[in-house]
């Protein structure tokens, strides 16, 4: 080697070789740092979500078959009444306790509770309704509005607006959609307490969120599959009915699995528009016209997390009651989320480009 | 040797199909074609050179008023016309105009649908749903665009399963599915390889024999290889137009002759 | 695959074999007008030549053509040169015959009587043969008959000589003759020409089908 690239070798492994012991340790200290945040935030759902599946399963399932509490699933929120009897202790919910006592000529001594007994059967079909109809009519007004701006407005000042108030509107919080809710729907409108009240309510909630996603995923289509449209002789119209819609279906239905867990968990909406603390018939109990359906207040699991845990004295008994519908309100909002999650993957299958 | 074997390239032009006149286009403010006169004729492959945003692209998108669709766009001055027609008429519906005047992409923009729908796709939306018309139709165009032979056994597959080249010529079937009488260009093998260019250059030249073809390139050579007339533009300006030999064996202008000869700016 | 441009190729190969059949044939007129002390012949070989001359500026307005539009390279490329060149060589041919056949008029107008043709009528054949030889090598695409071509060469130079010696001789005998074997030297000389020029097509094949230059390769090939 001659000696003018052994200097130049030399300066290389000076610069090359051996960084600063001093940022090095910086590197290692930041790089732990973000270890660290990420474990934490992990280590803060797995302890919720663990607590409520422990707790949760022990009201939900049953050591022997059919190793589910059916009474607790398809049974409505009763009374619990805790006694002893013949030296044996019972803790029956209300309409059993009755059929129980038929039998029995002496007087039975009962502690009660409320809300502890029975099951949650109208909070599960209420929030499955609630979130249906909130999410057809978010998504209806959700990609009708989303279609104008994607592709029919004329960007601009107004348009700019628009979008800005649509992003404000994600950040008002749900207690305040729960007011003007009331206000509108319930007072204003007369609707009452309902589910059709709640339905607007939620829908007004979750809207932002579905339309900026939904015209989103519009705007990510490539503008060459809108031109092969026009060039071939379709109207505008047809072009989006035809070529944007069905390939934006993925992303409109992502934001909308967003939605339902939304629309699904919020309580401050619906407890002054649809929520009943306690209702003994079932929705679709009792009607005498079809559409009164709509006009007639619901049980909701969250609504009814926050009775049991907030409005009635606490004891063993709630509880049990409180951890087992959380367990269950969460099950089915996971279910909800992933069959949305294994449609939009079906969908992305077909309409890839 | 009494007379020439081989046919002259520089002999009589076919009639003339488009008339281009005192054309002006601005977007916004922004003017992009200055007084554009041009004649195209039938059954010829007329190719339209010129560097980055000299125009040609902005006036093949005015032929089939695919530049309607921008919000800015506005044609300040001057005609185009189809068979003496004036398509830029308020009575002319643009969308039937575009049924008469197919178009074909830079990038090859198949829809995420099978073969079979992606050529019927312009039947479909006129509500033509006879299936024996469109299997006629799909195997009259994909045979048209060289394409039936190697698709034939799989109709129902995804067009975006298809190679680059192919997807072209998808589009290309696509295109003359609608019954077009011309077939504008814009760049159609720009992202191909060689090998699939030059298969959608025999097919130029086949399809001249039926449609009225106007291409923009990027490629010099391509428009040397594959069109009778070229016009060469810059800086929004029709520099020159001429039959192709004549532009690239003994231009009229410098300019033309810098730019093909790689001597620019 | 074959493009639709390439059938210009085959033009330009046509139009080269043409102008080939067309050399010969002046060549072998030329000869037959010295024969037969015919001066239509002679005619038809000057008028012959403007044809020849045609072809020549044909195939190269189509070369220039076909370079400027195609972008040809490699072996079409190779055969664009050779075939400027070897039209050129051909067009020369017919400018040699036609030197012949002026040179035959000259004699024929001063009367003279010639009975000593020498070797010429031999070296026309040899010289023809070439050229037909190297005509059918560029057909053929056969190097192999290129290369032989160039020993022929020799031979014709060598009966040019002769020839030349045998009239240099004929001219001292009869002081008369001197200016009918003047021109006969010349047409000797013309006839060593157009085997030169089928020398030169002989190698151009050869470059078009091997891309080597064969006076390299002969120059290899006598080292070993």
């Amino acid at each position: 080697m001659s000696p003018s690239k052994t200097v130049v070798r030399e300066s290389m492994e000076k610069s090359l070789f051996g960084k600063s012991t001093k940022s090095k340790l910086v590197e290692r200290l930041v790089f732990a740092l973000f270890r660290l945040g990420t474990y934490f935030v992990l280590l803060c759902a797995a302890t919720i979500f663990v607590d409520i599946v422990y707790k949760g399963g022990k009201t939900v399932f049953r050591s022997e078959f059919p190793f589910l509490n059916v009474e607790f699933l398809s049974d409505s929120p009763q009374t619990l009444h805790v006694f002893e009897y013949q030296g044996r202790k019972y803790e029956m919910s209300d309409s059993n306790f009755r059929s129980f006592r038929q039998g029995i000529d002496e007087p039975i001594v009962t502690e009660t509770y409320a809300y502890s007994g029975g099951g949650i059967w109208p909070c599960i079909a209420g929030t499955l309704l609630l979130v249906a109809g909130a999410m057809i009519i978010a998504m209806t007004l959700g990609v009708l509005s989303a279609i104008f701006l994607s592709e029919y407005s004329r960007p601009g000042k107004i348009l700019n607006a628009v979008r800005l108030s649509i992003l404000n509107l994600a950040g008002v919080p749900s207690i305040v959609f729960g007011i003007f809710g009331m206000g509108m729907f319930v007072l204003a409108f007369g609707w009452n307490v309902s589910l059709i009240a709640g339905w607007f309510t939620l829908a007004l909630m979750v809207l932002p969120i579905i339309i900026s996603a939904s015209e989103e995923s519009m705007r990510a289509i490539p503008q060459g599959m809108r031109d092969a449209s026009f060039a071939l002789g379709a109207t505008q119209w047809t072009t989006i009915r035809t070529n944007v819609l069905p390939y934006a279906m993925p992303g409109i239905l992502t934001s909308s699995i967003i939605g339902v867990a939304r629309v699904a968990g919020e309580t401050a909406p619906i407890m002054f528009t649809a929520a009943y603390a306690l209702r003994d018939q079932l929705p679709w109990e009792g009607l005498e016209r079809w559409y009164d359906l709509f006009f007639q207040g619901v049980m909701a699991l969250p609504y009814h997390i926050y009775v049991v845990s907030a409005k009635i004295p606490q004891n063993e008994y709630t509880s049990r009651m409180q951890y087992g519908t959380a367990f269950v309100f969460l099950f089915i909002v996971a279910a909800i989320a992933l069959s949305s999650i294994l449609l939009r993957i079906r969908m992305r299958k077909k309409y890839r480009w | 040797m009494d007379t020439p074997a081989v046919e002259s390239h520089r002999g009589d032009r076919n009639p003339s199909l488009i008339r281009i006149s005192d054309f002006d286009f601005s977007y916004g403010d922004k003017q992009a074609l200055f007084d554009i006169n041009m004649d195209i004729a039938e059954h010829e492959v007329t190719a339209f050179i010129g560097p980055s945003g000299c125009g040609k692209s902005t006036l093949l998108r005015c032929i089939n008023r695919m530049n309607d669709l921008i919000e800015s766009a506005r044609i300040d001055r001057g005609k185009v016309e189809v068979n003496g027609l004036d398509i830029y008429d308020e009575r002319v519906d643009a969308t039937e105009l575009r049924k008469r005047i197919g178009m074909v992409f830079q990038k090859s923009n198949p829809f995420p649908k099978s073969i079979y729908e992606n050529v019927i796709y312009g039947l479909r939306i006129q509500g033509i749903n006879r299936k024996s018309e469109l299997d006629e139709t799909v195997e009259r165009c994909l045979k048209g665009a060289a394409l039936w032979e190697e698709v034939k056994d799989r109709l129902d597959t995804s067009g975006l399963s298809l190679s680059g080249g192919q997807q072209q010529r998808l589009c290309i079937a696509r295109a003359m599915a609608v019954g077009p009488d011309v077939l504008l260009m814009d760049e159609p093998c720009s992202a191909l390889d060689p090998v699939a260019t030059a298969k959608i250059e025999e097919l130029i030249h086949e399809l001249k024999n039926d449609y009225t073809i106007v291409i923009v390139t990027h490629n010099m050579q391509q428009a040397a290889r594959v069109s009778d007339r070229t016009a060469f533009f810059y800086m929004g300006n029709l520099i020159e137009m001429n039959a192709t030999d004549q532009i690239f064996m003994s231009p009229d202008k410098e300019q033309t002759e810098a730019y093909i000869s790689g001597r620019f700016g | 695959m074959k493009r639709f441009f390439h059938e210009e190729l085959e033009a330009i190969r046509s139009h080269i074999m043409e102008m080939g059949e067309r050399a010969v044939e002046s060549a072998n007129l030329a000869l037959r007008a010295l024969e037969q002390r015919d001066l239509d012949i002679a005619e038809s070989v000057i008028e012959g030549d403007e044809i020849i001359d045609a072809i020549e500026t044909r195939i190269d307005e189509e070369v220039a053509r076909y370079i400027s539009l195609r972008a040809p390279v490699a072996k079409d490329l190779r055969l664009l040169f050779i075939a400027v060149k070897a039209s050129h060589d051909l067009e020369r041919v017919g400018d040699e015959a036609t030197s012949i056949v002026k040179r035959t008029k000259k004699i024929l107008a001063s009367n003279e009587t010639y009975r000593e043709l020498g070797r010429v009528p031999d070296m026309c054949e040899l010289a023809i043969s070439m050229l037909k030889e190297a005509l059918f090598s560029f057909i053929q695409e056969d190097e192999d008959i290129a290369y032989q071509i160039i020993r022929q060469d020799k031979e014709v130079d060598a009966l040019n000589r002769e020839n030349f010696k045998e009239f240099v001789e004929l001219m001292k005998d009869d002081a008369s003759k001197v200016d009918v074997y003047a021109e006969m030297i010349f047409i000797s000389k013309s006839f060593e020409r157009i085997a030169d020029h089928a020398k030169n097509i002989a190698e151009e094949v050869y470059f078009l089908l091997t891309s080597q230059s064969l006076k390299q390769v002969l120059k290899g090939d006598a080292q070993t």
